[in-house]
């Protein structure tokens, strides 16, 4: 029986090798080459301060660029009654009130008008007060740190919650550079770089908890970030400001759709997604969509810290510069032949900024060979902080 | 519960007790006759004895029998009677009496007497009497069209009911799907699976004829007097070139009471050009009309807009769970072994249930009962051999066959890393006895074994088996009533390991037994009534899930997830009654009945919320066996036929379905990881109802037959999916479904030609399948509530399956598929809200992945039609998607430097030449 199958070896081989590597393609369908170009709404109406708004467009996934956003646009805060509210234009798309206080008798709604033309509003909603955040504490395990949250309400009436934080940690960067390179020219260094930053990070993730199930309204425990072992915001002191919105059930759906449609990216094999807009819709065209749900509630928060001294001693926790050692070496002496070019090569290497020279290295006899260097993001903590000291911080 | 079980076992056993007693012996003659015609003597000898008489009706019609005779025996009868007359007799040693003017016949037949003569058989001659061998069998057949069956011992007044079996000659195997019918009245009659037939007509001559799938046509002429029986021997239609198959459906198309019924034969079958040159019966499922699938490489087939866990998928009575091998590219049966394929679409008859959309039925043969002989293939990927013979001669059969995969063998040769890594085996096993213990009972075996294995450039190695089994029993009370007693075993499982990585190596296992028991009757009381009734009784096991550590490196949480039980029972009783020859109907009532079983802990949710974790209010626990939900509920089957004239008819049909299976599957294509979950307390079966109307018409004397079949189906409580679902070891997988409704309906357009040079069939359909997801909860809605197409609504679909003949040897086939790409939900943009960037999709299924489009062309060259000699032959030389077309397969997204792209994948991107030998002997 092997004989008919003999001649037909090669084809076999060729068949499997194409089924099993197929052919892929770049799919591009017009849907995705054109995106939609719809208004994004972000932020809520802040019953007892400051409400702020960001205006951006949608754009195409394929791109690699910033949202665009959305300037000079009129935005007001409206009651049923006609009260208005006006914002003011910020930077970047973002628009801001003067600090408010909204009747929480009254249904308030967002009205905005581009400077194009269109006209959006969001549905009216009522307001709902946020009850303060009981506690914002922390546990040590194998794993990291722990942040957990605990609230109630007393009268039952917040039940849906949601929580933001955002997160300062101090940076010490390794190295203290002794010179510069300004103007094609090695020198003392004049303005010595920090020695401190404050890194500052918003969450990226939803995270929201509701209580219906329960017989009281209390969220126990509420885990609202987990810090490994392995995080450098942990070396020195790091400090986390939680904020709490309570939500309406509506909103609730919002932003629990929200977490599951887009916190994983569609394939095949993937859940699948659903379309998602929220509250907002154009008052002329109801085709022309707008993204996002503004919710009106007060905002309640509660900052804590963590020093590097509060965490378990042995834990080996890492500064963000490990990789950063050690430093690099820029000889300015070799190779010969043919006779080096100091200049040429000072030049070459630190032209731009992106890379900084550290300390000068002498010889045995103190003859300059070279600079020690590395690149900026290890020199300067600016690029991964402010070096501005927060008010806040102690 | 237990108890409720046992005695529902015992229930079967009580109504197999019901047998009837009553044959007869042999006897001698006696009665008084008095100047009776010949003709009448002879039927009266007959009727009293096992004697046949023969002779020419003309030539006795002036002698008439004056006689008194005492327990005499036959010969003596007959010489008393023609003593004084020119009339001779002979009596050979089959009981037959020739009867003729002049000199007796001689019994011992000349070899030349059955060519096909005009005069009949009644006027032989024994011009030439010479030594006679044994006759040929094939001319034994012919033989036997000309002879006249005496049937029965009555009085030949009233009806009478023939009953019997239609077996293929050469091997003894039954003709299932045959038709047995006389002209006028016009009175029928189908084989079932088991060659059996039961046909009550008025007493009277009979020209009966016999058609059926691959046999030739016969007839046979009986007198028919009483209950008797009739077993027919059929000759197998040689010419498989020949397109022979369809030929079964000639009258059925019109004349049938079935609508919404495909039937194909495994000769049809081989004449569709398939990716790797074997025969692939749920491929050639796919070209018929109504009848779709997502993906080329899967075998999830969607049935009139159904989901793919809505077939219920038979083989020889035992379900199938996993009808496909290596991701679905080859489906699990081994064409040597399959006699044929039903697909009841609309029409489905009481006796099945459990499923939604459909029913195939997938029947193997039973083995060659007369002599040894074997079959097999070589493909591009597998092999495959047959070995069949009798066990005793005539009484019982065997059939083994077995096909595996070398692509395993291939990719080690390959150089490429990527395949030098991966794997992909398979192999199946199947094996069938049946043995006729008597006239009355008969029993049946079959075992079925398959097992897939593949890994791809991956550390993780898939698994996955089916095992099946089922005993049947059939017993002939009566020939007007049967009963067929099934026990069934069905197992799945499926396991995923990954061990590279010695801390994380684990093994995730699911399984899923069924245990069934069923009993099945038919009774036919009279010509205008049959009548099917039975019940049946499923017992289910589920491991859901397990996750555990391999080796004792790994740190790997063990997880399991609880064991789940449930029992299926039913009843049915179903009537076809013929009202008119125009007009039949067919009236069909199943009553179901669910019990999901302990021990469960069941959580309960708040009322009115969308079920999540958080909203579990409450668990309670189900001691083991105790009944923690109960569905139940009847399920409507009618149907009407009303014939307009010879050539055309109109049929309706109403179908009520219920399910309690749900597969649960969150991809596009099935996957063999996916599970089968049972109903409980927090998920409701699924109910399904569907009315279709047809029109159907004959051309050319039934050599084109046409059909327009338009139905509308609606689905409840069909499960699906809410954003995010997590299927696999999931605790309360409750909180990530959601009951959907859906709607579907559709024309479908059908021509076939049934015969000649050129033969085939060309389909097409308009159809849509939609869903709806109005949850009570905004949250759990999907587009807003509204009605949104389902992954599988391919609307326009069109199919030509084409052979042309250029002789005996060479015939080429075409396959030619056109369907609107299936619904995708694509990301359209990205925004930032939230201090994150998120991606806004389309609503649920609102586009389309380009259009699909397939050419594939093959050739059978045969090897020569001698029929003597060691082992037939035949090459097929084929290319799949002849244009190189790149179907889609699957797109998805990756994100790549923050961007984010699409990507299509094909899987049959070029054309993919065949070569396919397969052999018999």
């Amino acid at each position: 029986m092997s004989a008919p199958f003999f001649p037909a070896r090669r084809a076999l081989l060729w068949c499997l090798a194409l089924l099993l590597a197929g052919c892929t393609d770049p799919y591009l369908p017009p849907a995705i080459t054109s995106p939609p170009n719809y208004l994004v709404v972000d932020g809520f109406l802040n019953s007892q301060g400051v409400t702020t708004i960001r205006l951006s467009h949608t754009y195409a996934i394929a791109s690699g660029a910033t949202p665009p956003v959305e300037t000079k646009a009129t935005l007001n805060i409206e009651d049923e009654a006609g009260t208005r509210y006006a914002l003011r234009e910020g930077v970047n798309g973002t628009y801001a009130s003067a600090a408010l206080t909204l009747n929480t008798t009254r249904n308030y709604r967002l009205h905005i008008n581009t400077l194009t033309g269109k006209e959006y509003v969001s549905d009216f909603v009522p307001v709902k007060t946020t009850p303060p955040i009981d506690n914002v504490s922390w546990r040590a395990d194998n794993a990291g740190v722990n942040i957990y949250v605990n609230a109630h309400d007393a009268t039952g009436a917040t039940q849906y919650y949601r929580w933001e934080y955002v997160e300062t940690w101090e940076i010490h960067p390794i190295y203290s550079p002794s010179v510069e390179y300004v103007n094609n020219r090695m020198r003392d260094i004049v303005v010595p770089f920090p020695t401190t930053c404050w890194g500052n990070a918003p969450s990226t993730i939803v995270q929201i908890d509701k209580t219906t199930a329960l017989s009281q309204d209390v969220v126990a425990n509420y885990r609202v970030r987990q810090l490994p072992i392995t995080s450098d915001r942990l070396s020195r002191q790091y400090s986390i400001l939680v904020q709490q919105h309570a939500l309406t059930k509506e909103e609730y759906a919002y932003w629990e759709l929200l977490r599951k449609n887009t916190e994983s990216i569609g394939t095949l094999f993937d859940p699948q997604p659903a379309q998602l807009t929220g509250n907002v819709h154009s008052f002329s065209t109801p085709s022309d969509l707008a993204l996002g749900f503004i919710g009106a509630h007060s905002l309640t928060e509660q900052r804590i810290f963590i020093r590097r001294s509060d965490l378990p001693a042995a834990w080996r926790v890492p500064n963000g510069y490990e990789s950063c050692l050690p430093p690099d070496s820029v000889f300015i002496d070799r190779p010969k032949p043919p006779t080096p070019n100091p200049a040429a090569i000072l030049q070459s290497h630190f032209t731009g900024g992106a890379f900084l020279p550290i300390d000068p290295i002498y010889g045995q006899t103190g003859n300059l060979q070279g600079y020690t260097a590395k690149s900026r993001d290890c020199i300067d903590c600016r690029t991964r902080g402010t070096s501005v000291k927060p008010s806040f911080w102690p | 519960m237990k108890q409720a079980y046992t005695a529902f076992c015992a229930l079967f056993f009580m109504l197999l007790c019901l047998t009837s007693a009553g044959q007869q012996a042999e006897k001698t003659i006696s009665g008084t006759f008095s100047h009776l015609p010949f003709e009448e003597f002879a039927r009266q000898l007959e009727a009293q004895s096992s004697y046949r008489l023969y002779f020419d009706p003309a030539a006795v019609d002036s002698l008439f029998v004056t006689l008194q005779v005492q327990e005499q025996p036959v010969a003596t009868v007959l010489y008393q009677a023609l003593r004084n007359t020119a009339f001779r007799f002979a009596i050979d040693d089959e009981h037959r009496v020739f009867v003729s003017a002049g000199l007796a016949p001689n019994t011992a037949l000349p070899n030349d007497f059955f060519q096909p003569r005009a005069d009949g058989p009644a006027v032989a001659q024994a011009d030439e009497p010479t030594a006679t061998g044994p006759v040929g069998r094939s001319r034994y057949v012919s033989a036997s069209e000309y002879k006249i069956y005496d049937i029965g011992a009555g009085s030949g007044s009233g009806r009478a009911t023939l009953a019997g079996h239609i077996r293929e000659q050469k091997s003894g195997e039954p003709v299932i799907g045959a038709s047995i019918y006389s002209e006028s009245p016009n009175i029928g009659a189908t084989t079932d699976q088991f060659g059996y037939f039961s046909l009550t007509l008025p007493a009277g001559r009979y020209d009966l004829k016999i058609r059926g799938l691959g046999i030739k046509n016969t007839r046979r002429q009986v007198v028919l007097r009483g209950d008797g029986k009739l077993e027919i021997e059929v000759e197998e239609d040689i010419v498989t070139l020949k397109e022979v198959v369809i030929e079964a459906e000639k009258d059925k198309n019109v004349s049938g009471m079935q609508m919404g019924l495909e039937k194909l034969d495994i000769k049809t079958m081989r004449q569709v050009p398939t990716a790797f040159g074997e025969t692939d019966i749920l491929r050639v499922i796919m070209t018929l009309p109504g009848v779709k699938t997502v993906g080329e490489g899967s075998t999830g087939l969607n049935v009139r807009g159904g989901a793919t866990d809505q077939n219920l998928i038979l083989f020889n009575d035992a379900t199938i769970y996993n009808p496909a091998h290596l991701f679905g590219f080859f489906s699990a049966f081994n064409p040597d072994i399959l006699q044929g394929v039903e697909l009841y679409k609309s029409a489905i008859p009481a006796k099945y249930g459990g499923r939604l959309s459909s029913v195939l039925d997938i029947t193997t043969r039973e083995g060659n009962k007369k002599k040894f002989g074997g079959a097999g293939g070589i493909g591009p990927l597998t092999s495959r051999l047959t070995l069949e013979g009798p066990l005793v001669k005539d009484k019982s059969s065997f059939i083994i066959s077995g096909r595996a995969s070398y692509s395993d063998w291939i990719l080690k040769q390959l150089s490429d890393k990527n395949f030098s890594q991966s794997s992909a085996a398979f192999y199946d096993i199947t094996a069938h006895i049946s043995h006729e213990i008597n006239e009355k009972n008969s029993i049946y075996a079959t075992g079925y074994f398959s097992s897939d294995k593949f890994r791809l450039a991956s550390d993780t190695t898939y698994h996955y088996t089916n095992q099946n089994a089922s005993v049947k029993w059939r017993h002939n009370f009566t020939n007007q009533f049967y009963g067929v007693l099934t026990g069934t075993y069905s197992h799945y499982d499926y396991d995923v390991t990954s061990q590279q990585n010695e801390v994380t190596a684990s093994q995730l296992k699911y399984a899923i037994n069924q245990e069934g028991l069923k009993a099945d009757f038919s009774y036919f009381p009279n010509s205008r009534h049959t009548v099917d009734f039975g019940v049946s009784s499923l017992l289910y096991n589920i491991s859901p899930g397990s996750f555990t550590p391999l080796g004792t490196a790994s740190l790997v949480k063990t997880d399991i997830l609880p064991q789940e039980k449930a029992l299926e029972s039913a009843l049915y009783v179903s009537d076809r009654f013929d009202i008119t020859p125009r007009f039949s109907v067919s009236a069909g009532l199943r009553y179901s009945l669910f019990q999901a079983l302990g021990p469960r802990s069941v959580y309960q949710y708040a009322p009115g919320e969308s079920r999540s974790e958080a909203t579990i209010i409450d668990t309670v626990k189900y001691g083991s066996n105790k009944v923690l939900a109960t569905y139940h509920g009847p399920e409507y089957r009618l149907s009407a036929r009303y014939s307009l004239n010879d050539r055309s008819s109109v049929k309706a049909s109403y179908t009520r379905t219920r399910q309690y299976i749900h597969q649960l599957s969150n991809t596009a294509s099935v996957s063999p990881t996916d599970v089968w979950k049972l109903s409980d307390a927090n998920i409701r079966p699924q109910i399904g109802d569907q009315v279709s109307v047809g029109y159907y018409r004959n051309f050319k004397s039934n050599t084109i037959e046409a059909s327009v079949e338009t139905y509308y189906k609606k689905l409840y409580d069909f499960v699906d999916y809410k954003s995010g679902a997590t299927l696999v070891l999931n605790h309360h997988i409750e909180t990530d479904i959601i009951n959907a409704e859906g709607r579907a309906y559709g024309v479908e357009f059908f021509v076939k030609k049934l015969t000649g040079k050129l033969n085939g069939w060309v389909g097409y359909t308009y159809s849509r399948s939609l869903v709806q997801v109005n949850a009570a909860t905004t949250a759990d809605m999907v587009n807003g509530g509204n009605y949104y197409p389902s992954n599988f609504d391919k609307p326009h679909d069109f199919t030509l399956v084409g052979n042309y003949r250029f002789s005996r040897r060479f015939s080429t086939s075409l396959n030619v598929a056109y369907s609107t790409g299936r619904p995708i939900t694509l990301p359209l943009a990205k925004y930032y809200v939230g201090n994150s960037l998120r991606v806004f999709y389309s609503d649920r299924n609102e586009y389309r992945v380009p259009d699909y489009y397939r050419v594939d062309l093959a050739l059978n060259i045969e090897g020569s039609h001698k029929v003597k000699k060691l082992a037939h032959s035949s090459w097929t030389v084929g290319v799949y998607n002849l244009t190189g077309r790149r179907n889609p397969y699957s797109i998805y997204f990756k994100s790549v430097n923050g961007q984010i792209k699409g990507y299509q994948l094909s899987i049959f991107g070029n054309p993919i030449p065949t070569v396919t030998y397969n052999f018999k002997f």
